[in-house]
């Protein structure tokens, strides 16, 4: 199978390529180009870690002001 | 996220009821957890504490027809999320400034290959668990995307919604969705890179 995928096509397909979403024969090209290309890797590394890192903001922890919880309470009482 | 403290169903029966200490007890198990997901859609405390407000006052209003075999976390977070999209489109006075993709992408020569001069990245997704200025250099990224990147982002990567559903909420199209997403995704990791390689 001849590869004649370039830089710039695997970056136009990386979305699709992370999600699934390419045919199997190109899916395997981006594989064999990242295999091959170093820059590459480390740039679909790069985005795809950020992508990663935003999922643990997910129910993140935060620190609520008990003036605010207090105005809260206020305000649903008054709303019943 | 379990109802611990009081349980689901006396929690769901006491805001029926409007039993004032119920109230103070849902605000008390309810408001940190629901102000962590509003604080991804906005990080402007004003408009943060505006929507938790609003929603904690929606999901008493609508405590009737929620689903009680259910848990309520997700229930009330959807309501937290619909909440805070919602909030935001009609608060915003104009449309943000548009990502263009070569502010952000990397660079290409003439014919198609990638400039090899990119700094090494080697960032475990894990240590933003443990590192808190990593944590917020992230935050703050994603922060700074004008609202139409940020939603969808947060949306797609943070709460792992299908693109078809983020396409549907937002009133957007399909493919709109996901260039959305693609260019906030290439904006945050242009600053992370920016600020892991000014670290270096
Ligand atoms: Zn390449």
């Amino acid at each position: 199978m001849r590869n004649d995928l370039k830089c710039k096509d695997c970056f136009d397909l990386l979305m699709d390529y992370l999600e699934d979403n390419l045919d199997s024969e190109t899916q395997k090209k981006l594989d064999q180009h990242f295999a091959a290309c170093p820059p590459c890797l480390n740039f679909l590394e790069s985005y795809r870690d950020c992508s990663k890192m935003a999922q643990q903001l997910r129910d993140q922890q935060v620190e609520i002001p008990k003036e605010l919880e207090n105005r809260l309470k206020t305000f649903l009482r008054e709303q019943m | 996220m379990k109802t611990k403290e009081l349980g689901q169903q006396q929690i769901i029966q006491g805001l029926k009821d409007a039993d004032t200490e119920v109230i103070d007890e849902f605000i008390q198990q309810f408001s940190r957890p629901l102000f962590g997901v509003i604080l991804n859609y906005t990080k402007n405390p004003p408009d943060a504490e505006e929507i938790l407000q609003d929603t904690l006052l929606r999901v008493i209003r609508k405590i009737d027809t929620f689903r009680q075999e259910s848990d309520i976390w997700p229930w009330m977070k959807r309501i937290a999320i619909n909440n805070s999209i919602m909030w935001l489109r009609k608060r915003r006075s104009s449309r943000g400034r548009e990502i263009q993709l070569e502010e952000y992408a990397p660079t290409f020569s003439e014919d198609g290959h990638l400039h090899g001069s990119l700094f090494r990245w080697s960032v475990d997704p894990e240590d933003v668990i443990l590192n808190a200025e990593l944590a917020s250099q992230l935050y703050e990224a994603i922060q700074s995307l004008p609202f139409e990147y940020r939603v969808p982002l947060v949306l797609r990567d943070t709460e792992g919604y299908p693109i078809k559903q983020i396409a549907s909420l937002l009133g957007l199209k399909e493919a709109t969705a996901k260039t959305r997403i693609h260019r906030g995704r290439l904006a945050v990791r242009k600053k992370l890179a920016d600020y892991l390689e000014g670290r270096g």
